[in-house]
């Protein structure tokens, strides 16, 4: 594995790693997940470049549209959730708790 | 010039551990925005300028902005920053997470090299080649972008649901 692919696949798992392991706020969450998608693109970016094919481009384009679906779709939960509990702690998300 | 194009992978990695580590959404939002800037490096040494541009446009332009304001929104005032231990010890973690899978890597198999040949342009004259990657989009791909357009219609509506509030809201504001 080159150093460059090195770097993309270790900052998806440091991403995923910090999706798990989030502690207070609903918000480093999605920020994990935007950085998840970050990676991703930029893997999906090289994979044309690297290997001279252009029309793959396409790719990273389509990614980055339905990743902003998906960024709007997280805010707006943490919105809603926030209206509802008041703030975006996690602790509060606790309806299944007993 | 490989080496510089390491230089800005490593920045890559090390503000995205910096996004999984932060206590408080502040510093992470920070940290994605340079994180994305060494990413767009990355690309541009790569020979992908264009795509670099996008990513800067949509991703820190667009959506970026809009995490940086709910942030404001969302997250209370008295932040607590560094907590140094409790943080520190996540930080080790995650470093000791890619140097071992470093190690790993380059051990288990022999270093191929640093990085891989760029496709750069000739001249003025020539058109990159992501440039006319992306064009395929109004030819081939013109049914996917209807379709990506139709999606993005329809996560404005959603949107619209779920933070109608009051009593017609997906989640009910109290």
């Amino acid at each position: 594995m080159t150093p460059l692919h090195f770097s993309y696949y270790s900052a998806f798992t440091i991403s995923i790693m910090g999706l798990s392991f989030h502690r207070t706020h609903l918000i480093s969450t999605l920020l994990c997940l935007e950085s998840m998608m970050l990676s991703l693109f930029i893997a999906l970016s090289l994979w044309p470049i690297q290997l001279s094919i252009s029309s793959f481009t396409l790719t990273p384009m389509l990614m980055l549209a339905f990743s902003a679906c998906e960024a709007a779709m997280g805010l707006s939960l943490l919105v809603a959730s926030s209206r509802t509990h008041g703030s975006d702690h996690l602790q509060n998300l606790n309806l299944l708790q007993c | 010039m490989m080496y510089f194009m390491f230089l800005f992978g490593f920045f890559f990695v090390f503000w995205m551990v910096g996004v999984s580590c932060q206590p408080s959404p502040y510093y992470g939002v920070l940290s994605l925005v340079l994180g994305a800037a060494s990413g767009c490096a990355v690309l541009v040494i790569m020979g992908g300028s264009f795509v670099s541009l996008v990513l800067f446009l949509i991703y820190l332009g667009g959506m970026l902005v809009l995490f940086a304001y709910s942030t404001a929104l969302v997250a209370e005032s008295g932040h607590i920053g560094w907590n140094y231990w409790e943080s520190a010890f996540y930080v080790v973690i995650y470093v000791l997470c890619i140097v071992f899978a470093g190690v790993y890597y380059y051990w288990a198999w022999s270093v191929e090299g640093f990085g891989c040949a760029t496709v750069d342009g000739d001249g003025p004259f020539t058109i990159r080649f992501d440039f006319s990657g992306v064009s395929w989009f109004y030819c081939f791909g013109s049914m996917m972008f209807v379709i990506v357009g139709w999606g993005l219609l329809l996560t404005l509506f959603v949107v619209l649901a779920l933070v109608h509030g009051l009593s017609r809201g997906v989640v009910r504001a109290i």
